[in-house]
């Protein structure tokens, strides 16, 4: 969805932001570097990363940038739980689009792919 | 009792999230479609002892979580079989497995019941996680209603996709037809179709905390929110990646 959306807004992105490259994550999407960290002190659940992102990206972009990023994130760490817990299968393995984002983020590795490769 | 009134919150809330919290905690009190609001709230809480377990934090480093003996912190109020399922949904969720889910039901957790289960115990886990992302404690859990679950089961699900029967594409009509447009949907949609009022409290979460179905084909930026798409699919993608989603 993030390429989605950069093909849709015609801005140039780096997408290896998702695996957590930070430079990456600043390239085209505003605070992405401080939004990265955040959504990583979440979703790792190492209190003083979470509580060292959240006055950083208070300071970067203010409270309702951390607040509206503090649902998403949480509204992620639930989805995830929900794919993996009912093993739904990725809806169109073959398409191109997808399959390019797979190579590049290298997400093959993950266990949770045999749910759609096997 | 007013639950989310966030009035120790040093930040500003959107009222669309407040109400969303405060539903979906009305309905956690309240008779499901196969647990009853005891039960449902008993589930709450043990997704708060997942995440203190010291079992699941290192049932979570062995090779394999089938194979890996010891006892879960919990409150004593469910099942061992009920309690490994949410603990596991909530810490280990990439290694379930289809015999797993199948094992489960052979031992009194059915397909219907599993759903049920997996749809309260992620939608408490993604409140908490909101609180605990902004600093904030989580809220107080409430207190079960009387009444008996519907036992409702729509005659359309059949099996193939993923681990428990599901709603096919062309399923949301009749009951369901709220669910989904004909011509729109997803795996991701579909999974918790098997009990459908567990679909719509994920649509209605979804809606305050990210984006409703009809905000999801905004790909620019929705007017009451302070952040873009891309800032938004920035996060969800980070925080998938780290948790190893595939889908």
């Amino acid at each position: 969805m993030l390429r989605a959306s950069s093909l849709t807004t015609n801005t140039d992105i780096d997408i290896r932001g998702i695996n957590g490259d930070e430079s990456a994550a600043g390239v085209g999407v505003t605070f992405g570097a401080e939004l990265m960290r955040f959504a990583e002190g979440l979703a790792t659940g190492v209190e003083a990363d979470l509580v060292a992102a959240r006055k950083q990206l208070i300071e970067a972009a203010g409270t309702a940038v951390l607040v509206d990023a503090a649902g998403v994130a949480a509204n992620f760490q639930r989805m995830v739980r929900i794919a993996d817990s009912m093993g739904i299968p990725v809806d169109d393995m073959g398409g191109e689009f997808g399959k390019q984002i797979r190579e590049e983020l290298d997400l093959e590795r993950f266990t949770s792919a045999q749910n759609s490769i096997n | 009792m007013e639950y989310f009134t966030y009035t120790d919150c040093p930040y500003p809330i959107r009222e669309d999230i407040k109400r969303e919290h405060r539903q979906f905690w009305h309905r956690l009190a309240n008779p499901g479609s196969w647990w009853t609001g005891a039960e449902r709230v008993a589930i709450a809480q043990e997704v708060r002892n997942a995440t203190r377990c010291n079992y699941c934090a290192e049932r979570k480093t062995a090779l394999s979580p089938f194979t890996f003996e010891g006892q879960h912190r919990h409150a004593g109020e469910l099942s061992d079989v009920i309690v490994d399922a949410v603990h596991r949904i909530i810490t280990d969720q990439t290694r379930i497995t289809q015999s797993y889910v199948n094992k489960n039901a052979e031992n009194g957790l059915s397909n219907e019941a599993y759903v049920e289960l997996a749809g309260v115990a992620t939608a408490v886990f993604s409140i908490d996680e909101f609180h605990h992302a902004l600093g904030l404690e989580v809220e107080i859990l409430p207190e079960p209603k009387l009444g008996q679950p519907s036992h409702y089961r729509p005659s359309q699900a059949v099996s193939g996709t993923g681990f428990i029967p599901m709603l096919p594409r062309d399923g949301a009509t009749r009951l369901e037809s709220d669910l989904w447009q004909s011509d729109r949907t997803a795996n991701v949609l579909r999974a918790f179709s098997l009990v459908p009022d567990a679909l719509r409290d994920w649509k209605q979460l979804s809606s305050a905390q990210y984006l409703s179905m009809e905000g999801m084909t905004n790909m620019v930026k929705q007017e009451d929110r302070a952040i873009n798409r891309l800032q938004m699919e920035l996060i969800a993608g980070r925080v998938s990646a780290i948790n190893e989603c595939f889908y």
